[in-house]
């Protein structure tokens, strides 16, 4: 698991060594100040040019001191800047990760239970629909539709209006998650506003993700309803629901489970078309920006960000499949 | 079960035609997955009749045409058939050279991606061991790196434009094919009928390429067939982003993204400027979704328990 | 012995609808099965052994369809002489109806076990659907022992007050879902016999009503799903897991309290089979079906699982309908006998008869070409292939392969002639049929 993680280091450092010295000072930097006079000195200070092992040695030292370089489009040391961004990012993926993976559940169930009815036509058409068209374009479609026509929807994270509401002194940021600290003020009408701004970009991501874990788990349910332990299940009486709740769906959730896992990872890094459609100023939104300024500092801590997340959750994930399957659990 | 004279007609066939038959049949039965053979052969079509269809008007064929410069797209008219984008370029040349431009960015990164996954598959699963294991340690690494936000990074880098993108999609898109290919093999290998051939003295080259790899490639080749989709989803996304092609390109994620500042319309009319956004979007929606259902249609054919006479 | 039929089918026609074409899987089979009898249904892969005994239990998968025919069911009963025809009943009554009065165990016992389920879920799973009413009211006995032992007002003497009674609340809940039920079934019965107009429109609403049957509990069926206040159940569960370890025991399954906690897949094959049997056996069946319950098992282990079937049928069961194809086993343990072939009933005959006197040309065939020890020459072997069901033979299915074939033998199906008492054959040899 270190293992991948330096893997990931090494192949995002090979990239920033792709720069000029000039552009790759950002990386080390602490604020934006520095005039030309400044850069050859401070080339030299951080060694960029010397050879590429030890420039690899001293940006990761740089970084297990907690220093990641300035990041212009965040105009602040990327760590503040991240800490601004990442709760934008986090409230719509914990809002719509869950949504994802109960619609794909539901849905595929629905379709195999009801295998070749209508219902399963309409869900395996709606899957591959899902699947097949670009976030970006689904996304404008909704917000035209909704936004455009109907008005309502508007995107943003917040509104001007509530924003100042959080700003004030009154307001205590608990968690910095919009929702959850309006609940916490007990203040329902920032809640509210930032709720409903969270509709279109959520029905966007269910609808392209939750194709695959549909997908996955209709299949998933129709191979369990195949095995032979059905039969005996049913010849001992049980009724349909037992049958599909309680013998089929148990085997047919684990394949289904790593799915999430890493539906739930992909979700925090894919989010770069969503944010900025929507215009949502997450870490999404703060990629798009970084890679059209050539943010060097603010791109290879997202990278890494994203590659420590995905490891975490693939350890959770394999956790809980153990948990769950008593083939796989140690004796 | 066929008749006498059907029986004694087919088994004079050679039996390797008589699965194919057998198995084009079953394809074109699944309505989905005519539509999507359909899907692709129009496309195929549009790219390839490209210069037929639109003549180009200048030496580099996918500069797309514009008539004036106003900033607001037009509404579809005899000039224009499909309207026109921001800056007056031209929808339907766009589109149809955009096709070109697709199969192009698609066929080229699939390939190239099949080329890497199924050599370093097949010595992930041939050679097993340390080999084995450094190659799958590389395809974790890059599994865990954000695609996007990796791709985004790496087009920038290197410098943006089409060219840019096909590298970096080529780099970041081999590793599922390992995997797919040497899971595969390391189950293919398992098998009675490879022990057998072991015991009858096929030498181990011998087994790896007539029996081994025939059984194993079918799902690398559903997996190509599915990823020129989304491949090209993720160029388009690119390009939306501002990262691939020069504006006035026909590319279709360049499309799109010029007609995001349209989507709210006029004060009067809400809907004013639909067609720029929703005509090339549905193009490439359809483009994908031919190729996902040929996709699915060929596992669905080559899957073992479904294949009964 | 007395001959009290127990299950009674006749001329059972059961089809596949498959891509390729309707599979004629049975094709007009009756048989019946006595009381205390081991009836064996012998013949070759694909005969259709495995369908008839699923539609007799009408657990036939999709594509498979009953089309037509009669089953008739003669339980325990005192007062029930007359037989229940399954075919017209609806699902929610053959629900009640399996694995409580016939079981079925399989060829593949790990297959046959849900392998995220522990051995205690399952085998105990039998007794939560049939029996839960007994459970609840030993349960409850139980705990009311508990309680008149505790003194005074500690709360673990309240607690069981409330668990009693909570557990008291949904028996009633069971209670009044039997009452309907058996309400509904004895209209059935009654209307048994009756095939005019008015009496069929009545079983078929009562029918209707039996499966929108539903088990109401009140306050019991919420209680059971808030997360806390479901410790309720754990003296229930723990009684259910007394009789689960018990019947395991009887089973000869060493260690029994271990082994409910494992999962399938830590057992050995004899084990699970003997953990099928239970599951089957946990509500005291009337028949026991056993689909080549021992085919994929070593022959040690072989002969240990049908001496327990053997154990069985003296103590609790009271007839086995053995599949196999397996002669020799159906020499040593059954007492009487079908062959079937290719969907057909070639041969029904008490044991004995049948190996000493095989009328049909098929079974001859079969006998024929058992190896015997003081054999010298070449095995005997039946030339040609089991025939493709959606295209079946004309007339008498066996009669491409049958040395002594007659003309009709390929236009008409032979009937079903009684031989000699109690030996049954259909073929055209004991009917009198001569070329036509």
């Amino acid at each position: 698991m270190i293992l991948v993680l330096v893997g990931v280091s090494l192949l995002v450092f090979a990239m920033m060594m792709l720069l000029p010295p000039g552009q790759r000072v950002a990386a080390y930097v602490t604020n934006d100040r520095v005039s030309p006079a400044q850069m050859d000195a401070l080339i030299a200070k951080y060694g960029l040019n010397a050879p590429a092992p030890l420039q690899y040695v001293r940006w990761v030292t740089n970084m297990l001191h907690g220093e990641f370089g300035y990041s212009i489009t965040a105009s602040s040391p990327v760590l503040k800047g991240f800490t601004r961004f990442f709760p934008v990012s986090v409230e719509l993926v914990l809002f719509a990760a869950p949504l994802i993976i109960l619609t794909g559940i539901f849905l595929g169930t629905l379709g195999a239970v009801r295998k070749d009815t209508p219902v399963d036509h309409v869900t395996r058409v709606l899957a591959i629909v899902g699947f097949s068209v670009p976030t970006f374009w689904l996304g404008l479609l909704l917000m035209m539709i909704f936004y455009g026509f109907l008005g309502i929807f508007p995107p943003g994270a917040i509104s001007t209006d509530a924003r100042n509401i959080v700003f004030s002194d009154a307001y205590h940021q608990y968690t910095r998650l919009v929702t959850l600290d309006a609940i916490l003020n007990w203040r329902w009408d920032v809640f509210w506003d930032a709720f409903y701004r969270m509709v279109l970009p959520t029905l966007n991501l269910v609808v392209i993700n939750s194709a695959l874990i549909m997908r996955l788990m209709r299949s998933s349910m129709l191979e369990s309803l195949g095995q032979d332990y059905m039969m005996t299940a049913r010849a001992k009486g049980a009724d349909r629901r037992t049958l599909f709740r309680h013998h089929a769906r148990r085997n047919a959730m684990l394949p289904v489970i790593t799915i999430s896992g890493i539906t739930f990872a992909e979700l925090m890094g894919g989010m770069v078309i969503t944010e900025t459609i929507f215009d949502r100023k997450g870490i999404g939104w703060w990629m798009a920006q970084a890679a059209l300024q050539l943010d060097v500092a603010a791109i290879m801590f997202d990278v890494l960000f994203l590659g420590t997340i995905y490891v975490v959750i693939n350890l959770i994930v394999d956790l809980i499949y153990a948990y769950v399957d008593p083939r796989v659990r140690l004796s | 079960m066929e008749t006498k004279t059907d029986t004694r007609r087919l088994n004079t066939i050679h039996p390797r035609l008589r699965e194919l038959l057998f198995t084009m049949r079953r394809f074109l039965k699944n309505p989905l997955s005519v539509i999507g053979v359909s899907l692709v052969v129009i496309f195929g079509l549009i790219a390839l009749l490209a210069p037929v269809l639109q003549p180009p008007k200048y030496a580099d064929p996918y500069k797309i045409p514009h008539t004036g410069f106003r900033i607001e797209p037009s509404p579809p008219s005899a000039e224009h058939p499909l309207g026109t984008m921001q800056q007056q370029y031209d929808m339907l040349y766009g589109l149809v050279w955009g096709t070109r431009s697709a199969f192009r960015i698609g066929v080229l990164v699939v390939a190239a991606n099949l080329f890497i996954g199924i050599i370093l598959g097949v010595l992930a699963g041939y050679f097993g061991g340390t080999v084995d294991e450094v190659i799958m340690r590389i395809t974790d690494i890059f599994f865990a790196i954000p695609f996007l936000v990796m791709a985004m990074a790496l087009v920038v880098a290197i410098g943006r434009g089409l060219k840019a993108v096909v590298i970096v999609l080529i780099i970041l898109g081999w590793p599922s094919y390992t995997r797919v290919l040497r899971s595969d093999i390391l189950v293919t290998r398992g098998k009675d009928f490879i022990l057998a051939a072991r015991a009858s003295g096929a030498s181990h080259l011998r087994i790896m390429i007539t029996h081994v790899l025939p059984n194993a490639l079918y799902s690398v080749i559903i997996l190509a067939s599915l990823n020129i989709g989304t491949t090209i989803l993720t160029a388009a996304a690119l390009s939306f982003l501002g990262l691939g092609s020069e504006t006035g390109t026909a590319d279709w994620g360049q499309i799109i993204s010029l007609c995001r500042s349209w989507i709210v319309g006029t004060p009067g009319n809400r809907f004013a400027y639909w067609y720029t956004v929703f005509v090339p979007g549905a193009v490439i929606s359809l483009f994908v979704l031919g190729w996902n259902l040929m996709g699915d249609a060929v596992r669905d054919v080559f899957d073992p328990r479904m294949r009964r006479r | 012995m007395a001959r009290l039929p127990l299950a009674d089918a006749r001329e059972l026609a059961t089809n596949f609808y498959t891509f390729e074409g309707v599979v004629r899987a049975l094709n007009g089979v009756s048989f019946v099965v006595n009381r205390g009898e081991t009836y064996g249904l012998v013949g070759e892969s694909g005969c259709g052994k495995s369908v008839t005994v699923r539609s007799l239990m009408r657990i036939v998968q999709a594509p498979g369809r009953i089309e037509s025919g009669r089953i008739v069911l003669f339980f325990n009963d005192e007062a029930r002489t007359r037989g229940i025809e399954i075919l017209q009943r609806s699902e929610a009554y053959m629900e009640s109806v399996r694995g409580s009065d016939i079981s079925m165990i399989f060829q593949e016992p790990g297959a046959a076990l849900n392998p995220v389920l522990s051995v205690l879920d399952q085998v105990g799973e039998s007794y939560r659907f049939h029996r839960m009413e007994q459970m609840i009211s030993e349960t409850v006995a139980r705990l009311e022992d508990e309680r008149t032992a505790m003194r005074g007002g500690s709360p673990r003497r309240a607690a069981r007050h409330l668990q009693a009674a909570l557990l008291r609340a949904e028996r009633a809940g069971y209670q009044r879902f039997a009452d309907r039920v058996g309400r509904i079934d004895d209209e059935l019965y009654r209307l048994e016999g009756r095939t005019d107009a008015e009496a069929t429109d009545r079983k078929e609403s009562l029918n209707r009503s039996r499966d929108r049957a539903r088990l109401r509990g009140g306050l019991a069926s919420v209680a059971r799903r808030v997360p806390i206040l479901r410790r309720y159940r754990r003296p229930l569960d723990a009684t259910i897991r007394g009789h689960v370890v018990k019947l395991l025991r009887s089973l000869g399954i060493p260690n029994p309290e271990n082994v409910v906690r494992r999962f399938p897949h830590e057992l050995s094959g004899g084990m699970q089979q003997r953990i099928v049997i239970a599951i089957a056996l946990a509500c005291h069946p009337t028949l026991l079906v056993a689909d080549e319950p021992t085919s994929n098992l070593d022959v040690t282990i072989q002969a240990q699982i049908v001496e327990l079937i053997r154990e069985l049928k003296r103590s609790t069961i009271s007839s086995v309908l053995f599949i196999t194809h397996d002669l020799g086993l159906v020499a040593e343990i059954c007492d009487r006998v079908t062959v079937m072939y290719a969907g057909d009933v070639s041969e029904t005959a008490p044991v004995r008869d049948l190996f000493r006197s095989p009328f049909h040309p098929y079974t001859q065939g079969l006998l024929a070409s058992v190896p015997k020890a003081e054999q010298r020459d070449e095995l005997a072997m039946i030339p040609g292939a089991v025939p493709n069901l959606i295209r079946p033979p004309k007339g008498c299915r066996f009669h491409p392969r049958c040395p002594k074939r007659m003309d009709i033998c390929g236009e008409v199906k032979p009937p079903t002639v009684e031989r000699t008492s109690g030996h049954w054959v259909a073929c055209h040899l004991y009917t009198g049929g001569r070329s036509a």
